[in-house]
């Protein structure tokens, strides 16, 4: 196998692309909590940075695309990078470097963790959110990026369609967010007093980070600077600005002005949905997956805050219902046009792609609702997942880290 | 024209159109602070 510069370039970019929606998550998050807890919110996503870059390179790369066990998980031989040299692995990615391609993947295992922390903002205790990350990214991410993208991975065999993570990184962190939500039980105040954002415009900055780092997010998914990376690229683009626009346009629908919080969560909710489908649709389908997300990610805001569920950023109702959302519209509007190993969704003659899809879909919600409830329960009998009534009044960057965010 | 294209269309008409019908300003108005200074007495 030849190692084109190229491919290796363009991979390693995106890698760099993918490492900086993490950051920009704790921006995006940051803006949208009280003052009191920004710099908590935004040391989640940096310290998850730090914590799966170590977990990966020891044993996360290895359970999630090490030698397949019974369809469902990697084995150990790869633990500490053994066998992950500078060769290409011909399952993953034949033309660049076989640590190139694991990089790639570490940003992923990195960011889908970081997620779940907007579910549980301003109250969880950050001993029990570090037992919690680590634990959560061993039993969970792992095993459902290995039954996706896995060599021999049990829903890669039956023929599921994720391109860069619906299921893998948005469904699990979205359907465990709303786990950790239900388990931790609302903030105080929740319902009583009303939480503003303590600064949208470092909420809007992150989004346009997300947004620019989730180019390397899809694109970079081809593994291959080319013409399907040139297309997940374009088709990332549309979704994600109809997202916006739609979700702009159904908030001055309903409530009578055009949100620009609203517009940045629905430019989010289209980055998520356009995820699984963008190595497979072409830019009409990326214009009715971005406006599907920004309806029905909407519709998913109001009916969270409806049943008075405490998921404080809504992941649940972005990534989860958008995750859910992308993974469908995957078996509908996929071509084998835009990718040829892939497979036809229902538009282009397929009904099975959407019944495959909804046995991914499945799979992904239950296996996440039951390893995330049973690590927040083990983490519980360890360390209290909440902190005090006492520390949360006082806002989790003095309590947890003992400094203020701003001087002033 | 194939029904990708068809349903991606009409999903733009709808938001395009969608911001003619829509309210010309906020409804909510935000509350005016005044930049005038108050005067305050100072010590000689």
């Amino acid at each position: 196998m030849k190692i084109d510069s190229g491919d290796t370039a363009w991979v390693l970019a995106s890698a760099a692309l993918v490492m900086l929606m993490t950051p920009a998550l704790g921006f995006f998050y940051g803006g949208l909590v009280r003052r009191k807890n920004v710099l908590s919110t935004i040391m989640h996503s940096f310290f998850i940075l730090c914590l799966i870059s170590v977990q990966w390179v020891l044993w996360g790369y290895s359970l999630a695309f090490g030698p397949d066990k019974f369809h469902v998980i990697g084995g150990l031989e790869w633990v500490g990078l053994n066998h992950v040299g500078l060769t290409p692995n011909a399952d993953y990615a034949p033309t660049i470097p076989h640590q190139a391609y694991m990089v790639f993947q570490m940003m992923f295992a990195v960011i889908t963790p970081a997620l779940i922390s907007g579910a549980f903002a301003e109250r969880q205790r950050f001993k029990a959110f570090v037992l919690f990350s680590l634990l959560w990214a061993t039993f969970v991410y792992d095993p459902i990026a290995h039954w996706v993208w896995g060599a021999g991975g049990w829903l890669h065999n039956l023929g599921a369609l994720d391109f860069a993570g619906g299921t893998v990184v948005h469904i699990s962190s979205g359907v465990s967010a709303l786990v950790a939500a239900l388990v931790l039980g609302r903030r105080l105040g929740f319902g009583k007093e009303k939480s503003e954002p303590h600064d949208a415009t470092m909420t809007i900055l992150g989004a346009c980070l997300l947004w620019f780092g989730w180019f390397g997010f899809n694109a970079g998914s081809a593994v291959t600077a080319g013409t399907l990376a040139t297309s997940a690229f374009v088709v990332t683009n549309t979704a994600t600005a109809m997202a916006a626009l739609t979700c702009m346009t159904v908030s001055w629908y309903h409530k009578r002005q055009p949100s620009v919080l609203g517009a940045a969560a629905g430019a989010v909710a289209g980055l998520v949905a356009i995820t699984p489908a963008s190595g497979f649709v072409n830019v009409m389908g990326a214009i009715v997956i971005g406006f599907g997300a920004g309806v029905v990610c909407y519709l998913a805001i109001q009916l969270r805050e409806r049943i008075h569920v405490d998921d404080a950023l809504d992941v649940w109702a972005v990534h989860g219902i958008g995750g859910t959302w992308g993974a469908l519209a995957t078996g509908l509007f996929a071509t084998i046009a835009i990718n040829s190993t892939a497979a036809n969704g229902l538009f282009y003659g397929n009904p099975k792609q959407v019944l495959i899809q909804l046995v991914a879909i499945g799979a992904s919600w239950g296996w996440s609702i039951v390893g995330t409830f049973a690590i927040l329960k083990l983490v519980n009998l360890f360390v209290p997942l909440r902190v005090q009534e006492d520390e949360e009044v006082l806002g989790l960057d003095i309590s947890q880290h003992g400094e203020p965010a701003y001087a002033l | 024209m194939d029904p990708t294209t068809v349903i991606a269309l009409i999903c733009s008409a709808i938001v395009f159109a969608g911001w003619l019908v829509l309210p010309h300003s906020a409804t909510v108005k935000p509350r005016v602070v005044s930049e005038e200074r108050s005067e305050v007495s100072v010590s000689a």
